[in-house]
């Protein structure tokens, strides 16, 4: 389907969102969308899922004809659905039902043949969901895969993916594009939102580049990294140097532990984490590295061994216990689990800082946030709702609350669907956290990440876990066949 | 998404418990504007008004609907009977009682009456004697009238000296034996369930006056004694309250389904008709007594045996009367019927209609006893029992009125509770 | 912020009006004046000092219960089960009063006792709500509505049986207390200032409790986002708990007052149905303490100022009920259709 956008403009209150944009995108393309956080990105692929609606004097002609979207739904029934950012599913449910919702004339479905639907649907695509498990067990990179197979049971032919690669991991990403790369043989129109250079370049067909609201340009294959990042940033940028860390006392040692789930056992975990190391996890999505990481925080409890914090023994301690040995955990469902919707950033901060006392001072606290908020770079007020900041903000917020000082940060995707300013300025902070001695262990899909910012890196694959690998010493390369479950032979695992 | 549904539900159980706990039953509908009295009626001449221009104003608080079909309506229409007489213009409240108005009292609504201009206030519950109690105290320039009660009997029990207070009662012992007997008459299998409201003093003892008038026909009749049962079961107010109430119908449809063929209503409606004529419409021939209201029996003609009726008229026109022209007197009234006329309208407290399932030949022998008890026959005399073996009345012995009133038990061959447990 | 808390108001008295217009229309359907209705019932309110503390006497179990709502929606719980803690609160206060019925103690220290036992009262029976919650997954909305009906069979469970007046078994009540176990009440009126002080230090309490204090806003962490909460150090179900049982001691509280300054005795319907009026109210000031009196004091005089309309015009008084719960409706109706004005006028 040929889809052209003709001057679209969207003014939120005085934020002029989008300013004028038209971009025509030929049937069977892979459009690529660039552009760094609040550039205007998910505005205008929400104006084309009709989510939002575009301000008068805005086009979409959808094969010529001049197409009104009111809702979703309309969007839809147009052929054109939009995989979101943060996954919008009904957590409670059987991903069956999942997704079932929103078929037409499906009041009484017909389960049976649904499922036969799904798994012929998730067979062609490589996917390995079982339609009968509860979707708040899936990690954040099978929600996507669910929400790729609704949308394409629902007959979408043009296909919109907001940051479709994060959060997932290498192997699913591989997976994911093998898989969109199929689409233009069908006629089928993909859009691809990311921010993400590499993922661009090696899957887009055309990039267009926005920044600030504007469309400042589009880009045919080969691809010169440098123009798009000047493109996106109007300025260019480099990574921060690698320094080797220095290892100090121990903070964290995991002895002979043992986790569990219902979904995989891990045995025998031997691990010792020092001050100002940093650990990265690697693993596809659900390989056991959130097991690993809830049970450093004192969230999951092993089923054996024992843990040692600042040479405390913890086993068994509840998730107070550790907080108290100074010990933070910030989740990656920034408003589920991290965030407290509703609240603002004065409150989050009072809040953080374990007040003792009974009555709320204001002023400190507003001051506190003002501190907060100038050092941490959040855009946003201290009575800002916290649900009303932009992801990144968000997420710097959630670095703002972290306590001073700490014996160890626990991070779940600490960058994902951040630009790369926001990732440079968050892991400089960490790193500031590293330097006065605190222990870093995050969990990233990014490989590159991982040994950007790491000392040692543990790899996860169904229950096993590798041993500590010198992160100079590993390539992504290698990473990549160990999360894949290649290669394990040469490195061992902690299997005693 | 999850949190919306779970709000909406939520809200949805709030809307539904708040309504009910407003106690709008389905008999809640707006009194239609032709039954209530006239605003403008021109006042009729009377001995008692002469000379006022204002028609005395009297106020009724009615613990159950106005239109009840039964002890409450007896009242009602009792109010126009002596707006009709007496020129006088009443104003009323119905439902008051502390399910259907939550939150108030009714010596509350009692002071609502009289700032609408009543200067006299009828209590028309035993369950507002407190109330009144505390009203008329509060109150000593308004008159107040407490139907059932008992406050002001010198010889009572709990007398007190209030001397704008006055009580007023029918002495439905009698119409209660009559109903007792037209059961006997017409029972086959010998067994007559009395539908009790609450247990205090007065049900005891007009339960036990059915039981009496019972025993006595059955006796007559040539049966044996020791064949007829009688068994009472309370419901726990004087009518239902979901919720709060047993279901007279669940008990009505009990008692029908186990072998009793005649069910005698006791509590201030008379349910038990239209229970009575479905059963009789399925196959089985039963029998209902209704209770307190004249026409009670126009809900199931055919299976009504009569009803023992309250006419409080007389007596509270002579009252009002006697507050209008200022000759009151504190007293108790505990007035029996009109024996040369039992259904006089203006001047039997209380009457018995026979109603159409009672057999010709039945009927005849209620006439006679009816007659014997004109004639002086008294059922409360001795030999007789408590339910507990407890010797009540000695051989030949004539129960007081006090003993009467306070029947402490109810008697011996009665089936059922005494008191609660 | 100051024009959407004006919007907010400008948009609730759309809804004000709105449900007024409703009922009108029904009045008009059944051919009564709306204007004379509307008029008796706010003389039968405000139109003299009696009537006005009939309002009060209603206004104080009112508030302290919405009080205590307050607390638990902050923490994010729909606690129905109020009107049961109102119900255990008159129980335990009833209960006391009859175990020091013979005592020598001064009044002043029984009635103390009597109340403070009712706050207990009221606190256990929402623990138990709290316990079903925490430990048991039982959501409050169930367990609350299930705890409602024990506790009403409970009432007429004491006052038909171990309560009951002598030779009585009777729906109306226990036998009263003696006058000096009441709440001293103003010269012929029913209303104890007592009581009323009572109340309104309460919702005080609440009110600053909620604005001022870690607790408070530990409580609206908790109640917004349960997870984040317990990561963010958050003592998360003892916080639920600790809600119920201040709510439960209100509701408690305002049970006491129904036995200690009303009905000076038990009676099957107690609560009088404050419970779930009061998540009535809750709802209407969208869970803001400082609109609990005024809207606490309206609702009161709906409830006294309907008793007017079957003496003066032959209307059914649920007519109040009607116009509170068709007011609920609206305000949340409209205040649905706010947001999604101020949504399409703002970035997102």
């Amino acid at each position: 389907m040929n889809v052209e956008l003709k001057n679209i403009n969207k003014h939120f209150g005085k934020v002029h969102a989008n300013k004028d944009i038209t971009l025509n995108i030929p049937s069977g393309t892979i459009q690529g969308i660039l552009g760094e956080n609040g550039a205007g990105k998910s505005t205008l692929m929400k104006i084309l899922s009709g989510f939002i609606q575009a301000d008068s004097g805005s086009q979409i002609i959808l094969d010529g004809k001049s197409v009104v979207m009111n809702s979703p739904a309309d969007a839809i029934q147009y052929g054109i659905g939009m995989l979101h950012q943060d996954p919008l599913d009904f957590p409670p449910m059987k991903i069956l039902d999942n997704f079932l919702l929103g078929i037409p004339g499906s009041f009484f479905p017909n389960r049976k043949e649904a499922t036969q639907d799904f798994n012929l649907l998730a067979k062609e695509y490589g996917f390995s969901l079982d339609p009968e498990n509860y979707v708040d067990s899936l990690t954040v990179g099978e929600r996507q895969q669910l929400e790729i197979m609704r949308l394409l049971f629902l007959g979408v032919r043009v296909f919109i993916l907001d940051e479709p690669t994060t959060g997932i991991s290498a192997a699913q990403k591989e997976k994911l594009f093998t898989t969109l790369k199929k689409f233009p043989e069908q006629a089928m129109t993909v859009i691809f939102v990311s921010h993400k250079l590499e993922d661009v370049e090696s899957l887009c067909d055309r990039v267009a580049v926005l920044r600030a609201g504007q469309l400042v340009g589009t880009l045919n294959p080969p691809y010169q990294t440098k123009k798009i990042v000047e493109m996106m940033f109007g300025k260019e940028i480099t990574l921060g140097e690698r320094k080797p860390a220095n290892v100090g006392e121990p903070v964290l040692s995991f002895d002979n532990i043992s986790l569990e789930d219902a979904r995989l056992r891990i045995k025998n975990i031997n691990l010792e984490v020092r001050e100002h190391e940093v650990i990265g996890l690697a693993g596809m999505e659900g390989s056991g590295q959130d097991l690993f990481m809830r049970a450093c925080a004192g969230l999951v409890r092993p089923v054996g061994g024992k843990i040692q914090l600042k040479g405390q023994d913890l086993s068994g301690k509840s998730y107070h216990a550790f907080k108290q040995v100074g010990v933070n955990f910030l989740p990656a469902a920034r408003l589920e689990e991290g965030l407290i919707p509703g609240l603002s950033l004065t409150d989050h901060f009072i809040l953080a800082e374990q007040p003792r006392g009974i009555f709320i001072d204001r002023i400190a606290g507003q001051r506190l946030a003002e501190e907060r908020i100038q050092s941490f770079n959040i855009r946003g007020t201290p009575l800002s709702p916290i649900e009303s900041l932009s992801g990144g903000n968000q997420q710097r917020a959630e670095l703002a609350l972290l306590q001073n000082p700490l014996s160890l940060i626990l991070l779940e995707h600490p960058t994902r669907g951040l630009d790369i300013e926001s990732v440079i300025y968050i892991w400089s902070k960490l790193k500031e956290r590293c330097h006065h001695g605190t222990s870093i262990i995050f969990i990233s899909s990014d490989l590159e990440e991982i040994l950007q910012y790491s000392d040692r890196v543990l790899v996860f694959f169904s229950g096993k876990v590798s041993q500590p690998l010198d992160a100079n010493k590993t390539s992504v390369e290698e990473l990549g066949q160990l999360i894949g479950g290649k290669g394990w032979a040469e490195i061992g695992d902690t299997h005693a | 998404m999850r949190k919306n549904f779970a709000r909406l539900v939520s809200l949805l159980f709030v809307f539904v418990f708040a309504l009910s706990a407003c106690g709008t039953p389905a008999t809640t509908e707006v009194p239609a504007a032709t039954d209530a009295p006239a605003a403008t009626e021109a006042p009729v001449a009377t001995e008692a008004a002469p000379t006022e221009a204002e028609p005395f104003v009297f106020g009724m608080l009615l613990v159950g609907p106005y239109n009840d079909g039964g002890w409450s309506q007896a009242h009602y229409e009792a109010g126009l009977y002596v707006e009709e007489k007496l020129g006088a213009k009443m104003i009323y409240l119905d439902k008051v009682n502390p399910a259907d108005r939550p939150g108030t009292t009714p010596d509350q609504l009692a002071e609502e009456l009289v700032a609408q201009g009543a200067k006299l206030v009828i209590f028309n519950s035993d369950d507002m004697k407190d109330a009144s109690t505390t009203f008329a105290k509060a109150n000593p320039d308004v008159y107040v009238i407490m139907a059932s009660g008992d406050q002001v009997w010198s010889d009572g029990k709990a007398y007190e000296e209030i001397s704008n207070l006055m009580n007023i009662m029918g002495r439905m012992e009698y119409g209660k034996m009559i109903a007792g007997c037209a059961a006997a008459l017409s029972s086959t299998t010998g067994k007559i369930g009395y539908l009790g409201p609450l247990i205090n003093d007065e049900t005891r003892r007009l339960t036990a006056s059915a039981y009496l008038g019972a025993k006595h026909c059955w006796e007559q009749a040539g049966n044996d004694p020791a064949s007829l049962e009688f068994k009472v079961t309370w419901i726990g107010f004087w009518f239902h309250i979901p919720g709060f109430t047993t279901d007279p119908v669940d008990v009505s449809k009990d008692f029908y389904t186990t072998g009793y063929d005649v069910v005698i209503s006791g509590i201030d409606n008379s349910v038990n008709l239209p229970e009575a004529k479905k059963i009789t419409d399925e196959g089985t021939p039963v029998f209902a007594v209704a209770y307190d209201y004249i026409n009670a029996c126009d809900v199931a003609p055919d299976v009504c045996l009569g009803v023992p009726f309250f006419n409080w008229g007389p007596d509270y026109l002579k009252a009002i009367q006697s507050a209008a022209d200022g000759s009151w007197q504190s007293q108790f009234l505990w007035n029996g019927p009109d024996w040369s006329d039992l259904n006089n309208h203006d001047t039997s407290a209380i009457g018995f209609v026979k109603g159409n399932a009672l057999s010709a030949e039945d009927s005849a022998t209620l006439d006679a006893f009816i007659a014997d008890l004109a004639g002086g026959l008294n059922l409360w005399t001795g030999p007789i029992n408590l339910q507990d073996g407890t010797p009540y009345l000695a051989d030949g012995e004539v129960a007081s009125d006090q003993q009467v009133w306070y029947l402490p038990q109810l008697l011996e061959g009665m089936q059922g509770l005494s008191a609660s447990e | 912020m100051l024009k959407s808390r004006f919007s907010g108001l400008l948009f609730q008295l759309i809804a004000l009006a709105l449900s007024f217009g409703v009922v009108s229309l029904i009045l008009i359907s059944i051919d009564a004046s709306p204007s004379e209705a509307f008029r008796n019932m706010f003389k039968g309110s405000f139109g003299e000092m009696r009537k006005f503390a009939e309002v009060l006497v209603a206004f104080v179990p009112l508030l302290l219960v919405t009080a205590g709502l307050l607390v638990t929606f902050s923490a994010g719980l729909w606690n129905i089960g109020v009107e049961g803690q109102v119900v255990l609160g008159a129980i335990a206060t009833t209960w006391v009063y009859r175990y020091f019925l013979e005592s020598d103690l001064p009044p002043a220290l029984i009635i103390t006792l009597a109340i403070l036992g009712g706050m207990i009262g009221g606190a256990i029976w929402a623990a138990f709500t709290g316990i079903l919650k925490v430990f048991g997954g039982v959501n409050e909305i169930f367990g609350g509505l299930g705890l409602n009906f024990v506790a009403t069979a409970l009432t007429i469970y004491l006052i038909f049986g171990p309560w009951k007046r002598p030779g009585v078994a009777s729906m109306s009540g226990t036998i009263p207390f003696p006058d000096e176990f009441s709440l001293p009440l103003i010269e012929n009126l029913r209303i104890s200032p007592w009581a009323l002080g009572i109340a309104l230090i309460a919702i005080i309490i609440v009110f600053f409790l909620l604005q001022g204090t870690y607790f408070g806003l530990k409580l609206k962490a908790v109640g917004k986002n349960f997870r984040a909460a317990y990561l963010l150090g958050i003592p998360t179900w003892q916080y639920s708990m600790y809600s119920f049982l201040i709510c439960g001691a209100l509701a408690g509280l305002a049970g006491a007052m129904q036995v200690a300054a009303v009905y000076h005795r038990l009676i099957p319907s107690i609560s009088s149905g404050y419970g779930y009026l009061g998540l009535m109210v809750a709802m209407l000031i969208n869970y803001q303490a400082i609109w609990a009196i005024p809207v606490a004091l309206f609702f009161a005089a709906l409830n006294i100022g309907s008793i007017q309309l079957p003496i003066v015009m032959k209307l059914d008084s649920s007519l109040s009920g009607v116009l509170q719960g068709v007011l609920v409706l609206f305000a949340l109706l409209v205040e649905g259709a706010r947001q999604k004005f101020i949504k399409k006028g703002q970035n997102t």
